[in-house]
């Protein structure tokens, strides 16, 4: 028998692999100095592209944090979901080895876009150039998007999980936080590693390319020169757990989670549907009890693409009200659009902003776009005093 | 109508039925891809693909605007061409 449900929620642990920063306390610094990830793509070769800028994670060393399995077995995603668990483990206190978990009833939600799909772009290079049967068969092994979230069970050896990967793209960071919090709410489960990781791929590069949407050098969210996305990478893992949990074990609590919303228009393929989004936000305010104006700030999709921007601005205005909306940031002026750990790596600088009481900054952002008015604080994040 | 052309409209055509999923009799010169045939922007941007691979030529986003019947897509593939 799990807890009772109606439990309160809450983030003892963050884990972050992003562009600008690994681990927690470097992902803060990154997001207080408005540091960029931007920079020429090394994953593949960009000939032929007329853009070659991503926010790539650099000087990752999956040996740090990954103890029990091989390295070789796992993706680049996997191995930034595994390294970015074993950061929220160890950042919500839980001591080493973690035997303490082993039988620990708990849910392991990985949101993602291209699961592996970095490993299938080499799988297919080789089979061009040389022929199927010489593909490599550690990488092959390695595609099963399920491994992104199975490899954290296997790390660290936990035999009542439940693990899943959620395919549901870029909103993908958010499911999976959202199924953690049903988990533990529902009594469900008494531990939930949740959010989201992916790997900087040519598939994903070309077909947003070919869409036009890729920018030349930056990412500038709702500015009026603004010119598309960056394409990003990384993971990150929230450790989330009952509040009698953390408070019986004296855990550091970052953050309360309230609620969220999801839901599906399945109206155009790329398109945004602004009422659509509105029908959104309110899902997530009534799920949290919460009323427009008790909310102080907003940590937007903000792509930086002409149609997100202006859908998403003018969706904000409509559920918050026109003359004073809650001040706005998007955090992938600095990491770039991080696909299925973009809104993990949100729901972590949310964390750290209520934490620390800063608003990250939203670099790049220089000219507002009258089109998609909201408070955007540009190059330096807004501190509370 | 030279040959040439009449082959190169042939293939345009080919293409963009074969994209629109239509059948080649319900398009004409000037019937509207997106109010009479159904189609959306993805299946423009696939449009543009596939002319720029078949014809070895770069078409500027913004032709799209223009490439909104038969017609507009022969003019803008000619100008890209150099035909």
């Amino acid at each position: 028998m799990r807890g009772e449900p109606g439990r309160r929620v809450v983030v003892t642990g963050l884990g972050a692999v992003s562009g600008i920063g690994i681990g927690a306390a470097e992902f803060l610094a990154g997001l207080r100095a408005g540091k960029s990830a931007a920079g020429p793509i090394t994953a593949f070769d960009t000939e032929g592209f007329d853009r070659s800028t991503a926010c790539e994670v650099k000087d990752f060393e999956p040996d740090r944090w990954i103890r029990n399995l091989d390295v070789r077995t796992l993706g680049r995603a996997s191995r930034f979901s595994v390294a970015a668990a074993r950061m929220a483990v160890a950042d919500a206190g839980f001591p080493e080895p973690e035997s303490a978990l082993r039988d620990i009833p708990c849910l392991i939600s990985v949101g993602t876009t291209d699961g592996e799909s970095r490993d299938l772009d080499h799988l297919v290079e080789e089979e061009v150039d040389l022929g199927p049967e010489r593909m490599d068969r550690t990488v092959a092994r390695r595609v099963p998007a399920g491994r992104l979230s199975s490899a954290i069970a296997q790390e660290f050896g936990l035999t009542r999980a439940e693990a899943v990967t959620l395919p549901t793209a870029c909103a993908a960071g958010n499911y999976a936080v959202g199924y953690g919090y049903d988990a533990i709410r529902g009594g469900d489960v008494d531990l939930a590693l949740c959010g989201g990781a992916d790997a900087l791929c040519r598939k994903t590069f070309t077909g947003f390319y070919r869409l036009g949407t890729i920018a030349p050098e930056r990412c500038q969210p709702f500015d009026k020169d603004r010119k598309g996305i960056l394409t990003g990478e990384g993971a990150g893992i929230l450790v989330l757990e009952s509040l009698e949990s953390a408070l019986a074990r004296g855990a550091r609590i970052y953050a309360e989670v309230l609620g969220y919303g999801l839901n599906c228009d399945a109206d155009h393929p790329v398109a945004p549907n602004q009422d659509s989004v509105v029908r959104c936000m309110r899902l997530a305010l009534d799920d949290a009890r919460v009323k427009p104006d008790e909310v102080d700030f907003i940590s937007a999709h903000g792509t930086g693409t002409k149609a997100n921007d202006i859908t998403e601005a003018r969706a904000i205005r409509r559920v918050f009200g026109d003359t004073a909306p809650p001040r706005t940031v998007s955090i992938k002026s600095m990491i770039g659009h991080s696909m299925g750990a973009a809104g993990a790596l949100a729901s972590i600088a949310c964390s750290l902003a209520l934490t620390e009481g800063f608003i990250p900054p939203t670099i790049n952002h220089e000219h507002t776009d009258p089109n998609a008015v909201l408070t955007v604080c540009p190059t330096r994040p807004w501190q509370r005093t | 109508m030279t040959a040439i052309v009449e082959e190169r409209r042939e293939t345009i055509k080919e293409i963009v039925t074969d994209i629109l999923e239509l059948d080649p009799g319900e398009v004409t010169e000037t019937s509207l891809f997106k109010e009479e045939h159904d189609a959306d922007s993805l299946r423009a941007i696939e449009i543009l693909a596939a002319l720029e691979k078949t014809f070895n030529i770069v078409i500027d986003q913004s032709e799209l605007s223009r490439m909104v019947n038969l017609r507009g897509v022969y003019e803008v593939v000619s100008d890209a061409a150099g035909w």
